[in-house]
């Protein structure tokens, strides 16, 4: 789904050329001294595989980074189209400057659309965007432009399942005015890929974004977003669920930049790491000097199930304004004994206890989701994760 | 016909040897008491026969229906039948009390080879046994004692018990933290519990719970060992005289 010359555009080639000039970050690079990258495959698909997924519903398949979708029947107020030039062009100005994951994906974008949500029009069919991917050792590239237009309403949910030696994939969403936006994220890529994802929201006033990533997947995966609260008066609220076991690496790393006053972000990160697995979060609330009355809060909490596993936190609040409620936290914790005895002395098996306590760890962030349809299936993949299935 | 049998139990906690050997028989139908000061090792006894982690028994045993429970983990001994109504319960945020409830129903069954159980039907038994244990259906919503008072905490103890049907109940310090009320509540919900088939171990500090709950035997515990046995008018002369002459009169 590119035009013929899109990867010979401005912004492509100098995002390659940027990228090929920069190389992985080195161990001293400080947005990447937690997730070391090594061995990164390069080599975007070519080709698609999959057929079309034979679901029915507003779904976009991405296989290998292509979309194989055929036609899909959309709602009035939301329409798909390719990237053109411009929307090239229009695309790279959201990412952040010399941005190692923006200059990947542009670079070798292996496919590239824009869904715009006309203003006003409320959605409420689910949009699912699947990727999925049959081939180690290339990569995958998507590129995907949100525009939602001013008093819409949607409802977003992206599945990964894919297995390549990377999928990377690029999401820009522009949040109009008033607008309110469903979104969640479930990654659950076999354990032989890479994931490294950049998601930026640039937000307008009095939109409403509530977003749940479920991470469960990959070998190494990276889940970077980037919030940019430009109007007043927006509200988001981030949340995140990772669970990790054997050796595998979940990097929850977020930006959440206050550029104007009145506005509210809250995030919740809870983590579940067993064996030898590593868990990685990264907040950065940003409060500009203008930004008074900001409601920043975060809060990062890790469970080790394992004396092996690891997590790394560090929330940082950089505020350059003085009226403002702004608080982090982070902790690394045990499954408290005292808990397993009540549970075990109750005649409740070690194991079943042990669940029912990771899931009580888990309930107040899972609560958070507002995509209701979806909280049975998080609810199952959290509980087959835990049975190790 | 003899349910448990403590012979001379030996434990410590990590280098520190609490209990200096334990002898007590319970049959079924009898209610024990053990009544002691602070730091005789009353909740190091609750806690080694329920078989809590780091309470290590160093020496003799522990028989439930003639079988050493010792090699058995905590879990394994409640679905055998023993129960511990803890001195201070825990509190489990985030798991609901419906569903902590009939995990330990079921886990129980399951045991027993029977099916689990029916979750309406369930629901109404509890709602039952609450009731008449002055469980509101609001606590029985909340999470696992969480913002519970200390008497709700000890109702909430004594309805599990009621839905598990223990053969052997071991109750600790189970009158602390109660007002008057809240103990004749409790009390009538242990009495209600009491028949030829389930013995009990009351474990207590002070005697106002034996008028309440009235024991067959009571066994005095001091520094980790019994040091006198008789009747429940022992409890009336620790009420009356402290432990002090007892453990002076032992030593």
């Amino acid at each position: 789904m590119l035009p013929n010359n899109l990867q010979q555009t401005a912004a492509v080639l100098a995002a390659r050329d940027q990228f090929a000039a920069t190389g992985l970050p080195g161990a001293k690079s400080e947005p990447w001294i937690y997730t070391r990258l090594q061995e990164v495959v390069v080599n975007p698909a070519q080709s698609a595989q999959a057929a079309t997924s034979p679901e029915a519903g507003l779904i976009l398949h991405f296989d290998n980074g292509l979309l194989v979708s055929g036609d899909v029947a959309w709602p009035a107020g939301m329409a798909m189209r390719v990237f053109t030039d411009a929307d090239m062009a229009d695309f790279a100005a959201y990412l952040p400057e010399d941005h190692l994951l923006g200059t990947l994906s542009v670079g070798h974008v292996t496919s590239a659309i824009v869904i715009e949500v006309e203003a006003g029009a409320q959605i409420t069919e689910l949009l699912t965007l699947r990727f999925t991917a049959n081939v180690a050792d290339q990569s995958a590239h998507p590129l995907i432009f949100i525009k939602q237009g001013a008093g819409s309403q949607c409802r977003i949910v992206e599945h990964h399942e894919s297995h390549a030696a990377l999928s990377a994939p690029l999401i820009v969403m522009d949040i109009g005015a008033e607008a309110v936006l469903d979104h969640a994220k479930m990654q659950a890529d076999t354990d032989s890929t890479k994931h490294l994802s950049l998601t930026v929201m640039a937000v307008a006033e009095k939109a409403d974004i509530n977003s749940f990533t479920t991470a469960i997947g990959g070998q190494l995966a990276r889940h970077e977003t980037h919030m940019h609260l430009n109007g007043e008066h927006a509200d988001v609220a981030l949340s995140s669920i990772y669970m990790a076991r054997g050796t595998q690496h979940q990097d929850m790393t977020t930006r959440m930049l206050h550029q104007v006053p009145n506005c509210t972000s809250s995030q919740l990160i809870r983590g579940v790491l067993d064996d030898t697995a590593k868990g990685v979060f990264q907040g950065k609330v940003v409060v500009a000097r203008d930004a008074q009355k900001t409601d920043g809060q975060q809060m990062s909490r890790a469970l080790l199930l394992s004396r092996q596993a690891e997590a790394d936190a560090k929330p940082e609040l950089e505020i350059y304004a003085d009226d403002v409620v702004c608080s982090h936290g982070a902790t690394v914790g045990e499954l408290d004994e005292t808990h397993l005895f009540y549970l075990k002395s109750r005649g409740i098996e070690a194991d079943e206890a042990r669940m029912m306590l990771i899931e009580a760890f888990l309930l107040d962030t899972l609560e958070t989701v507002r995509l209701d349809e979806l909280r049975a299936s998080l609810t199952t993949a959290i509980q087959r994760w835990m049975t190790g299935v | 016909m003899t349910l448990l049998e403590i012979k001379d139990l030996h434990a410590k906690i990590g280098d520190t040897e609490i209990l200096h050997g334990i002898n007590l028989t319970i049959n079924r139908g009898e209610v024990h008491a053990i009544m002691g000061p602070n730091g005789s090792g009353k909740s190091t006894l609750s806690y080694v026969l329920s078989g809590r982690e780091g309470y290590e028994v160093t020496g003799g045993d522990i028989l439930l229906d003639g079988e050493s429970v010792l090699e058995m983990e905590a879990d394994e001994r409640a679905r055998a039948g023993m129960f511990l109504a803890f001195q201070y319960p825990v509190e489990l945020p985030g798991v609901g009390g419906m569903t902590f409830l009939r995990a330990a129903v079921n886990a129980r069954l399951r045991e027993e080879g029977k099916d689990e159980v029916d979750q309406l039907a369930f629901v109404k038994l509890v709602r039952a046994k609450a009731k008449e244990l002055g469980v509101s259906d609001d606590m029985l919503k909340r999470a696992v004692n969480v913002g519970f008072s200390g008497g709700e905490k000890k109702r909430y103890e004594i309805l599990q018990m009621a839905l598990l049907e223990p053969s052997l109940a071991v109750l600790d310090e189970t009158d602390s933290g109660l007002d008057v009320d809240a103990l004749r509540i409790v009390s009538e919900g242990v009495n209600a519990l009491r028949g030829d088939q389930r013995g009990m171990l009351v474990i207590t500090h002070y005697q106002r719970l034996l008028s309440h709950i009235v024991p067959d035997f009571v066994h005095i515990l001091a520094h980790g060992k019994i040091i006198k046995s008789g009747d429940k008018s022992l409890a009336l002369e620790v009420e009356e005289n402290g432990y002090a002459g007892l453990i002076d009169a032992a030593e």
